[in-house]
């Protein structure tokens, strides 16, 4: 049956695939996940805040991410990040981003989006009674929240966050729209140039379960470890 | 020490507090106690400022409470309190819950700290517990240490908000005779509670709410002997029954 496949092509692009690709995939991956979440906790802080000017910005940032396709936001963060540049400079000459900083912004402000709402549910699970225990103790809004909520909300909510930063690993592929060499991009590079294209996309798609689904089996054993008790 | 001068709170058209006048002096112990919904929860929650309050006034040691300019957190740490459901916090040992705002708020040493925390930790008999965390402990073990907790911050004055409707019956006295104790040595109290007997134990007086209003503000013995008001000899013949 897969006499007319060469799966040689695989183990003779193997370090291509990986030195090269997979490491762009994961580096983008761990940056956009790390700065995300930052972001999004910020962002969930803002969306929950009495003021109400300050949660309707950050309400309609995160509506206005969650509503547009991610590859037109790449798409659209790369072309025009170095105009923007260029005229906040005053020079009215495009500033030069590289492809990958580009991408790694665009991934952490559009998965910030996604973590805000996340943590906005971890917020809001741990109940009030805490954060008036916080500021009876005499704790203020930035100590209240860093001591008191937020680890309380990040521990519950470590397993949505880790599920979350698969899907960001599987869609961190739409950098091929800027011509970003990730893993896929890697495998369909070689997929043309040796003309393999079953063998390597079929490859690729291997990979991606294997990384995806052991890091979600890996998510439930967490689960049931890292609740805190109450 | 506490005064509470015409207060009164909305929530939205609906008023939950009154024109609530009273004050509690120094070393004074007064007991607020009233059917659910009298509103006691939130006047106590408005002495320590964790509930806005539209009008009327409250002071702590002269402080006001409703001012903008009142440094809130600074005004907190002086003034314990002790919660209904304890609220320690779930994902710190015993002596981190102690010593926590000892060393964020009032600056001291993580040492020092420590050494408070165990000093109260073992007033109120829990020293082994040190390292627990509150999951693994009781009701009454965990109001215990909140009541520990509030110690460390050496606050001019105690507010209690139905520290003993949560636990169950056998727990109940273990939490009272902490308080008792507390109250016994000259601490300011100020107490939402049904335990009518700890009220005749160490209660120098007693105000009974209803429907937001401060309905009887008396001594202990005149509130017990003789109330004036219907609602409140209603209220007492209904949970002294037994």
């Amino acid at each position: 049956m897969f006499s007319g496949f060469d799966f040689d092509v695989i183990q003779r692009s193997f370090v291509y695939l990986f030195r090269d690709g997979m490491v762009f995939t994961l580096t983008l991956t761990a940056i956009a996940m790390a700065g995300g979440i930052v972001f999004g906790t910020l962002l969930a802080m803002m969306r929950l805040s009495g003021l109400r000017l300050v949660s309707a910005a950050a309400g309609a940032y995160v509506n206005l991410m969650r509503s547009l396709p991610l590859v037109l936001v790449i798409f659209w963060f790369y072309f025009l990040v170095p105009w923007i540049g260029g005229w906040l400079m005053g020079g009215g000459a495009t500033i030069k981003v590289g492809a990958f900083l580009s991408a790694a912004i665009t991934f952490t402000m559009f998965e910030a989006a996604y973590y805000c709402e996340i943590m906005r549910a971890g917020i809001q699970s741990i109940p009030r009674g805490q954060v008036a225990a916080g500021q009876a103790l005499g704790l203020n809004y930035w100590q209240t929240m860093g001591l008191v909520v937020l680890p309380q909300a990040f521990r519950n909510m470590v397993p949505v966050l880790l599920t979350q930063t698969i899907i960001l690993f599987q869609d961190t592929s739409l950098v091929y729209v800027i011509s970003v060499t990730d893993f896929l991009g890697a495998a369909s590079k070689v997929a043309n140039r040796d003309g393999r294209l079953v063998e390597m996309y079929l490859f690729a798609a291997l990979v991606y379960f294997i990384v995806s689904f052991t890091a979600s089996q890996y998510v439930r054993t967490l689960q049931a470890r890292i609740a805190v008790i109450r | 020490m506490i005064e509470l001068n015409k207060v009164s709170k909305w929530y939205g058209s609906f008023q939950v507090l009154a024109e609530c006048s009273t004050q509690v002096a120094k070393g004074e112990v007064v007991v607020v106690c009233g059917p659910s919904g009298s509103g006691k929860s939130t006047l106590i929650k408005c002495v320590n400022g964790l509930e806005p309050f539209q009008k009327g006034e409250i002071t702590v040691d002269g402080i006001s409470v409703g001012d903008p300019r009142t440094d809130l957190p600074k005004l907190r740490s002086r003034v314990g309190m002790v919660f209904q459901h304890f609220e320690l916090f779930p994902h710190m040992n015993v002596l981190r819950n102690l010593t926590l705002a000892q060393v964020k708020v009032l600056g001291r040493s993580e040492e020092e700290a420590r050494d408070k925390g165990l000093k109260l930790l073992e007033r109120v008999g829990l020293s082994a517990h040190k390292d627990k965390f509150p999951g693994n402990l009781s009701g009454g073990q965990q109001q215990r240490v909140a009541i520990a907790r509030a110690l460390c911050m050496d606050p001019i004055a105690m507010l209690f908000d139905e520290p003993t409707s949560a636990l169950d019956p056998e727990m109940i006295n273990e939490v009272l005779d902490v308080m008792v104790a507390l109250a016994k040595e000259g601490m300011t109290m100020m107490v939402v509670t049904h335990e009518m007997g700890f009220a005749r134990k160490v209660a120098h007086r007693v105000i009974f709410m209803d429907a937001g209003r401060i309905v009887e503000d008396a001594t202990k013995d005149d509130f017990f002997g003789t109330p004036r008001s219907e609602r409140a000899q209603l209220f007492l013949s209904k949970i002294l029954h037994h």
